[in-house]
């Protein structure tokens, strides 16, 4: 037996203009990431249908809601077009809504076929009469049902009950290519995460800085690359060894403004490799004033250093926030390992709060980092990591 | 599997195990299969065999075989010692060293939670917790006082006998129960629980060349346990015997034991090897800062070196890849920022956040520090920021 999927789209329908390649790029997203697999996947007034065999409903189900562009998703059941198949089906879901606990319903019809001999008013209301009779311990609630039970009447009859959420949003890719400057902590991955959902591809950076920093930092940000790359259907990682850059700030800037120029030098590096790989942005997990090199004026100085469009989806955002979008997407866990991604020693106790812009770039120049952040950006090593459905877990195989 | 020679240096951690012990203990398992509680042949006998190994246990720890309760490690004897202060009416409290191991010191913790005061003596700048501050911290309510024989992070030997009768003559008529964790001791400095008049000690098999999952509480009187069960143990400690693990616990204690001496003298040589080595590495400390080679204070088994300008995390890191085993601090606790004990005997954190432990063993050779010493001179010079 095959199963069916019933997808919704949401904001793609408004793109009148390009819609048809928002579409093309949906379809090809979800044929990419279940090309492990034989599916089919239709498009039929402005939704989508995938089938996959039985045993692969698992994968259908990770892949639909992990891929942006989806609005939501539901198991359907696709019934001949008489009225006593479309009962037959309806009567099977009503049970499963009992069996899920539900004591109100309804049913909703929509008839795209004009041609089906019964109304979507009679078809609703009909199917209400049947579930009622079989199942007499539910009652029907138009305004706030538990439950819903869908009849649509297309080319073929198609039946499904309340669905899953998907991650919204638009394809991605269909906002071009973005570069993720990709840290062990817990914002960068939901910024990441947040673009993705934007339609931005994304390739990420890593400063690694061995010693100073582990394996195990290293291997944490992998598995949060890996964890992006569920939704974006596969991620690159690059990591570049900032350690020289870092023991050259630390000798040669004032203790106070480390923590600026390291940021500096991160941009630059960042503009370094957006030029390089012909991306169009950079996405950083900023949020104002969280910590104190995150302060408008700091953001102006380290943004100075790239001309490319820098997105801070999370710079408004409360960290709470943050972390519950951590944690619906599976990063959470992992960020919160306790592998430092920046030695402590490196880290002033009083950082500069509100950079002097002018003064700043100019006593910034006068180090001559420039070289080192070149250099660290032409030895980096680049990772691809494809799409998976297995996901990285917290403490499996560590330690 | 093949791995490169390596220079362990973390013996506290773990010592590496007596192989025909462990290889000896399989058999044991084997035939002793019985249940040491049954009545039956099987069982007998493999009573006969854990009690003999209870003795020559107890001959090793300086008690009668009747004092030897036999446990799955030193956490959880410990866990012993402290938790019968919840068995009993009316107002507990506890008295613990601020170096004491997690084993002991989280366990109080959790006692605070449930209502029992946590009294914390914090030890001198020189590691050692002095009996007097002991004896004053007591309370009417004291039940339980804890404090460890040898520092698993700087070595430091306590004055545990000195503890012992500070606690009895303050205490005057009442008589609180003095437990001593002496994981680090046995085996390395040797522990007599009988001379030192302690009411409880701490003992694990797999510090000095035994197995894992084994370990003894020494009780000097009697003690109402919090868990009950079967009755084994005299009710103490209830859960089926390890006949095997007792087995060769015993056997490595014994054999620890019988070279003591020797071993020692050996330690202390090594000890000052380190030492000197350190000295040629300028800026570089061991903590605490007083500590020289040869002090009888300290064992010469463990040693806490500072490498200030440099996390102790970033230089253990920079040692494995050289091929030299060391951790920071307890190995428990190495992942934490916090040096609780180094903190607690007043180092700066610019030094205690820098320091490694460095703790030898049975089989430790002079090569092996000279290794260590090389790649801790290089990885300084290098990385030192």
């Amino acid at each position: 037996m095959d199963a069916l999927y019933l997808i919704k789209i949401g904001e793609i329908r408004l793109k009148e203009g390009n819609r048809s390649e928002f579409e093309q790029r949906l379809k090809h997203d979800l044929k990419r990431r279940l090309s492990s697999i034989h599916s089919e996947v239709q498009h039929r007034d402005g939704r989508y249908y995938l089938t996959v065999a039985e045993e692969h409903a698992g994968l259908a189900e990770f892949v639909l809601s992990r891929t942006p562009g989806i609005n939501g998703w539901a198991r359907a059941v696709k019934a001949r077009k008489d009225i006593d198949a479309v009962r037959e089906a309806v009567l099977e879901a009503a049970a499963a809504i009992v069996a899920r606990g539900a004591s109100t319903f309804k049913v909703e019809a929509r008839r795209s076929d004009k041609s089906f001999p019964l109304g979507s008013y009679e078809i609703a209301s009909g199917l209400g009469a049947d579930v009622l009779e079989r199942f007499p311990s539910l009652r029907v609630d138009v305004r706030s049902p538990e439950a819903t039970v869908y009849v649509e009447i297309r080319e073929k009859a198609y039946v499904y009950t309340d669905g899953y959420p998907g991650v919204r949003g638009l394809p991605v890719g269909s906002g071009g290519r973005g570069l993720l400057l990709l840290s062990g902590g817990i914002d960068s991955p939901v910024a990441g995460y947040r673009m993705l959902s934007r339609g931005l591809a994304l390739e990420s950076l890593y400063f690694h800085a061995y010693p100073y920093t582990s394996r195990e930092a290293w291997e944490k940000v992998r598995d949060l690359a890996a964890t992006l790359a569920a939704y974006s259907g596969g991620m690159t990682l690059h990591t570049a060894s900032f350690t020289d850059v870092q023991l050259r700030i630390k000798k040669d800037a004032p203790a106070e403004k480390t923590t600026l120029y390291l940021r500096a030098c991160m941009m630059l590096a960042a503009d370094m490799v957006a030029r390089a790989r012909g991306l169009n942005s950079i996405v950083s997990g900023e949020s104002l004033g969280q910590v104190a090199s995150q302060t408008a004026e700091n953001m102006r100085f380290t943004g100075s250093f790239t001309d490319y469009a820098v997105f801070r989806p999370l710079v408004g955002t409360d960290k709470e926030d943050t972390i519950r979008t951590a944690r619906a997407i599976g990063s959470y866990e992992l960020s919160i390992l306790p592998y430092e991604d920046c030695c402590v020693l490196f880290s002033p106790k009083h950082p500069i709060l509100k950079a002097n812009f002018e003064s700043e770039r100019e006593a910034f120049d006068a180090l001559g980092l420039r070289e080192a952040v070149a250099e660290a950006v032409a030895t980096m090593e680049t990772l691809e990591l494809p799409f998976s459905p297995e996901l990285p877990r917290a403490g499996a195989a560590r330690r | 599997m093949y791995h490169e020679p390596m220079h362990y240096l973390d013996w506290a951690a773990t010592a590496p195990p007596y192989r025909d012990i462990i290889e000896a203990a399989v058999g044991v398992a084997a035939d002793a299969y019985g249940n040491p509680s049954s009545a039956h042949r099987a069982g007998r006998e493999a009573r006969a065999l854990l009690e003999s190994s209870r003795e020559r246990l107890a001959a090793s720890i300086g008690a009668a075989p009747s004092n030897v309760v036999l446990t799955s490690g030193g956490s959880e004897a410990d866990s012993i010692a402290l938790l019968s202060t919840l068995v009993g009416k009316g107002e507990r409290s506890v008295v613990i060293s601020e170096l004491e191991h997690p084993a002991v010191y989280e366990q109080a913790r959790a006692l605070e939670g449930l209502g029992v005061r946590v009294i914390r003596v914090r030890p001198e700048r020189d590691g050692l917790v002095s009996p007097e501050r002991v004896a004053e911290a007591l309370r009417p309510d004291t039940a339980v006082v804890a404090v460890m024989a040898v520092s698993n992070e700087t070595g430091a030997i306590q004055p545990v006998g000195r503890i012992v009768e500070a606690v009895r003559s303050a205490a005057g008529g009442r008589r609180p129960f003095v437990h001593c964790d002496a994981v680090q001791a046995l085996g390395t400095i040797g522990f007599d629980a009988r001379a030192l008049g302690v009411d409880g000690a701490a003992f694990s098999a797999h510090k000095l060349g035994g197995p894992r999952g084994v370990g003894a509480l020494f009780l000097g009187r009697p003690l109402r346990p919090l868990a009950l069960g079967g009755g084994q143990e005299s009710g103490v400690r209830p859960g089926t015997h390890n006949t095997a693990g007792a087995w060769a616990f015993a056997e490595a204690a014994a054999r620890a034991a019988s070279s003591l001496g020797p071993r020692m003298e050996r330690a202390r040589a090594l000890e000052r090897r380190l030492f000197d080595g350190l000295s040629a590495i300028p800026g570089t400390t061991p903590l605490p800062e007083c500590r020289r080679a040869g002090d009888e204070r300290y064992s010469p088994y463990i040693a806490c070196l500072s490498f200030p300008g440099l996390a102790g995390e970033t230089m253990a890191r920079l040692l494995d890849e050289a091929g030299v085993a060391v951790s920071t601090g307890s190995a428990c606790s190495s992942s934490k920022k916090e040096r609780r004990s180094l903190d607690a005997m007043g180092v700066a954190r610019e030094l205690s956040f820098s320091s490694i432990r460095v703790s030898t063993g049975r089989d430790t050779a002079e090569a092996d520090i000279d290794a260590f010493l090389e790649a801790a001179a290089s990885a300084y010079s290098r990385f030192r920021v």
